[in-house]
């Protein structure tokens, strides 16, 4: 038994791979398109990365109207300076990267105070994460999850923009810490600690808000 | 510090997948006689996959086609800049090339070998050189500052 989970374990990852090689090849394909001036490409790769580029972005600036502005000048963005993209790099971390400039650009100019220092406020009031959380079809079996990932989210939201960051890069956009520490500019080592502290900071919040919650 | 204390440091790191093999033995190892441990690893298990599991925030339709539209024409518009850029760097170096080389070849046309030897044509010919180069500079100037301009103009567009 134990033999065949651990093939399908096996194949399970094997097939994992092959669809992360395909996608890579595709979006590779799809770069060298839009280089040559295909503009098909450029649909191509929105149609791609359109959820997970706004979901990044919304995790970074929490208001869902900023975060439409920054989408836009992403893409913008992308038109200036496919020309300077290295082949060699990937092409997501430079994508996230262009992303990550705007809106850290976007927060110093609005509230500078963000970068640096945890949202205070109401404890049990719904955040806007918690908002779109609960935005999520309503299924009945999901409800309690549903609740409960509205409290993670509104638990995620209340952290400082450093660590809400590396948890969206690591854990809803599944980023290898490589290409993380590409986004964020910082050595491997950083984004291991950053990554750390933020898990920490994340629990004590969740403790703190929902005490004796089971989160099973 | 202690292993367990050790291993204790490491358990939110071991459920984001974020530990190299060394580490990850470590754990593994440990946790087989830690239940205390084990029960940890547990908990940071259950906030890592509720965090892979969060809802994913859709822009709107209209977002994702004005970003398309607006990088279409951005795109477009850095197609049309760099095809600029190259005809007027074809056209500054051709028109160089024909100064420089018409006021020698008329006159060795006109005067002969001798006429375009004569130390007197080579001072003239220089102070028209540096004319020249200090015509050019002040166009490529001009057309540096347009340039700023409007690279300017349409940032704030």
């Amino acid at each position: 038994m134990r033999l065949f989970q651990g093939v399908a374990r096996n194949t399970d990852m094997m097939g994992a791979a092959a669809i992360t090689w395909e996608g890579r090849v595709g979006v590779e394909s799809e770069v060298a398109r839009l280089r040559r001036g295909d503009l098909d490409a450029l649909s191509g790769l929105i149609a791609r990365y359109q959820n997970r580029l706004y979901r990044y972005l919304l995790r970074m600036v929490r208001q869902p109207a900023e975060a439409e502005d920054l989408f836009q000048q992403t893409w913008l963005r992308l038109a200036e300076r496919i020309r300077h993209y290295d082949s060699n790099r990937s092409f997501e971390a430079w994508l996230f990267t262009l992303a990550r400039n705007l809106a850290i650009d976007h927060l110093r100019r609005i509230r500078p105070e963000s970068l640096d220092e945890p949202v205070s406020g109401d404890a049990q009031g719904e955040t806007a994460a918690a908002r779109l959380a609960s935005n999520a079809p309503p299924v009945i079996e999901g409800i309690f999850e549903q609740e409960r990932s509205g409290r993670l989210a509104g638990a995620l939201e209340t952290l400082p923009v450093v660590y809400r960051e590396v948890l969206t890069l690591r854990f809803e956009e599944e980023m290898k810490l490589e290409e993380i520490a590409q986004v964020l500019g910082a050595p491997l080592s950083t984004v291991k600690s950053r990554l750390r502290r933020s898990l920490d900071q994340l629990r004590d919040c969740l403790e703190m808000r929902y005490p004796g919650e089971n989160w099973q | 510090m202690s292993e367990h204390d050790e291993i204790r440091e490491l358990l939110s790191l071991a459920a984001a997948g974020a530990l190299d093999s060394g580490e990850e033995e470590r754990v593994t190892r440990h946790i087989r006689s830690c239940a205390l441990c084990s029960s940890a690893l547990d908990d940071w298990r259950l906030i890592a996959g509720g965090l892979r599991r969060l809802p994913t925030p859709q822009p709107s339709r209209g977002v994702v086609e004005r970003a398309r539209a607006m990088a279409e024409v951005r795109f477009g518009e850095e197609a049309e800049h760099r095809w600029n850029r190259n005809v007027m760097i074809f056209l500054v170096a051709f028109a160089w090339v024909l100064t420089l080389l018409s006021w020698p070849v008329v006159r060795l046309v006109s005067e002969g070998l001798q006429g375009l030897l004569d130390p007197r044509f080579n001072q003239a010919w220089i102070g028209f050189a540096t004319l020249t180069t200090l015509g050019w500079l002040g166009g490529g100037v001009a057309a540096v500052l347009l340039s700023v301009r409007q690279r300017r103009e349409r940032r704030l567009a």
